[in-house]
């Protein structure tokens, strides 16, 4: 998001007519062509992956459960977002939706339905408000959106894994040497998602900073550049994905929190979880898992995949 | 319920400013907005164009994209609000081209030969608009107003997306923290009820008073 003078002379222009509904597409993409999105670079190997993860047998799937429910209708329904980089993020040009977070939805596809095209999963989108009550209500099969196990989230979903180990991390610009740590953002203009748990991480690490709550990551990215916020504090990996595209950015120090994430099944189908839990151990086993976390999160993580984490090792799973 | 106890105060907080942009926004609006009615009324010509133009901008522009575009775009123009009075001077402009409307409609219920008539008396167009054609008009124009303050009650939801700790954004962290979404959703849209209906009330009770007990 690298801004030219000429881009700069254009929003004037656009502020004065008020041609506003394009901005947002302007502040994206700059005068330079867009960088390329990690986690979307390599879609055919993606794939691939997706296509070479297991499929379950006919006897572990019995009449009447949940993963039969889902096999007859011959496609997941998934809560989760479109707007999430690196985890579940929308191609506009060829509405495919992937990162690490669709990729783990479109694999447990496969693996109930057989199925890898694109209808084999339904994305219904979900928010921090909505996701525990549209589990309840059944309106989606499980939830896949970067959803940190909680206790207080596990009194009214269910939740399978951990699948995923996070630590929310600190973003500033990298002329800013005043912030090393969390210890320095006492005070400090301090920008995060609204819905992200890196709001409660502030909150217990840092409670003297001045937490600034955006909708979205472009965002809390804008106010980091503009100077409305000293420092920008979200999950690690998707701020290594700012940073990449964004070289006026640096992370400092390392991740002060860990975050599970885990997938949300209804709570009263115990039957599900273990399902989902006996499909996460597989995928762990084969290798799958490690392959789509090197085709996402990888592009922008160094080194080789991270061990899995262990099934219910956290309070809540 | 325990959530909605245990952060009151946390909650209460963020009503203040939830009122506190109300406030702003709507007088702010009530100002801009009459001011911006006296041009689309008057003589002069460009004046009145200046008007047109407003209303017709602000008024079919989503606020949310305002929002956007006074945080997000004028920094990059080298005007920078805090978000705070970003929110609350999108409020107020947004609002002001419902109350320009408003008010512009009460005018015109006044018959126009009132205006006439004041013309011939020797009045100017400030004092006919002052003594003649205004005090009629406001009667009017009250409960279109009050509509136009119950929009900038709820719209102040919105400065929730760009950051203002406001109730409804105060009311997302607490569900982060106690996954109590139907609860606190509740809560805060009853509290938004109120706020409206005590708005909705106060403009029955200046209705009842300007019209001299003749409004039905």
């Amino acid at each position: 998001m690298v801004r030219s003078q000429r881009w700069r002379v254009r929003v004037g222009a656009i502020l004065a007519t008020t041609a506003a509904l394009v901005l947002t597409g302007c502040a994206d993409q700059g005068s330079a062509p867009p960088p390329k999105v990690p986690g979307q670079a390599d879609t055919s190997g993606y794939d691939q992956i997706i296509a070479g993860s297991p499929v379950a047998d006919a006897a572990a799937i019995p009449a009447g459960s949940w993963a039969d429910t889902i096999k007859q209708r011959g496609k997941l329904i998934r809560g989760g977002t479109d707007q999430g980089a690196l985890f579940s993020l929308k191609d506009p040009a060829t509405g495919k939706v992937t990162g690490f977070d669709a990729g783990m939805a479109a694999m447990l596809a496969h693996y109930i339905t057989g199925k890898t095209d694109a209808d084999a999963v339904e994305l219904v989108a979900t928010t921090v408000d909505t996701r525990e009550t549209l589990i309840q209500n059944k309106t989606v099969d499980a939830v896949f959106a970067t959803y940190t196990i909680t206790e207080p989230r596990a009194q009214k979903v269910a939740f399978a894994g951990p699948y995923y180990e996070s630590g929310t991390s600190i973003m500033v610009k990298k002329d800013n040497t005043a912030i090393n740590s969390v210890n320095d953002l006492a005070g400090k203009n301090v920008a995060t998602e609204a819905n992200s748990t890196a709001v409660l991480a502030l909150q217990q690490f840092a409670p003297q900073a001045n937490v600034l709550l955006f909708q979205d990551d472009a965002s809390c990215v804008a106010a980091l550049q503009q100077g409305r916020a000293d420092a920008y504090v979200l999950d690690e990996a998707i701020l290594l994905s700012d940073a990449s595209t964004n070289p006026v950015f640096k992370l400092v120090g390392q991740p002060f929190t860990k975050e599970p994430y885990g997938i949300g099944l209804p709570l009263d189908d115990p039957a599900a979880k273990q399902f989902v839990n006996d499909w996460l151990q597989k995928i762990y086993a084969d290798g799958s898992w490690a392959k789509l976390w090197k085709a996402t999160v990888g592009t922008v993580v160094s080194g080789d995949a991270p061990t899995p984490p262990t099934l219910g090792s956290v309070a809540g799973s | 319920m325990r959530v909605v106890t245990d952060n009151l105060g946390f909650l209460l907080g963020g009503l203040l400013v939830t009122l506190e942009l109300t406030v702003l926004g709507f007088v702010g609006a009530l100002l801009l907005g009459t001011v911006l009615a006296v041009f689309r009324v008057s003589p002069i010509a460009p004046l009145r164009w200046v008007g047109a133009v407003y209303v017709e901008v602000l008024r079919n522009m989503p606020l949310l994209t305002l929002l956007i575009l006074v945080v997000f775009g004028l920094p990059d123009v080298g005007i920078t609000f805090s978000l705070f009075t970003s929110a609350a001077v999108c409020m107020a402009a947004f609002a002001a081209a419902f109350v320009c409307e408003a008010v512009r409609g009460g005018i015109n219920t006044v018959p126009v030969g009132q205006a006439e008539a004041a013309r011939s008396l020797g009045f100017t167009f400030t004092q006919s608009l002052r003594y003649v054609i205004l005090p009629p008009a406001f009667r009017t124009m009250v409960q279109p107003l009050v509509n136009i303050f119950i929009g900038v009650v709820l719209g102040s939801s919105l400065a929730s997306a760009v950051g203002v700790s406001e109730l409804t954004n105060r009311t997302q962290v607490l569900n982060l923290q106690s996954a109590e979404a139907v609860v606190l959703f509740l809560v805060s849209g009853a509290i938004y009820l109120v706020i409206a209906l005590l708005g909705g009330a106060a403009g029955g009770a200046l209705e009842r008073r300007v019209s001299g007990g003749r409004a039905r």
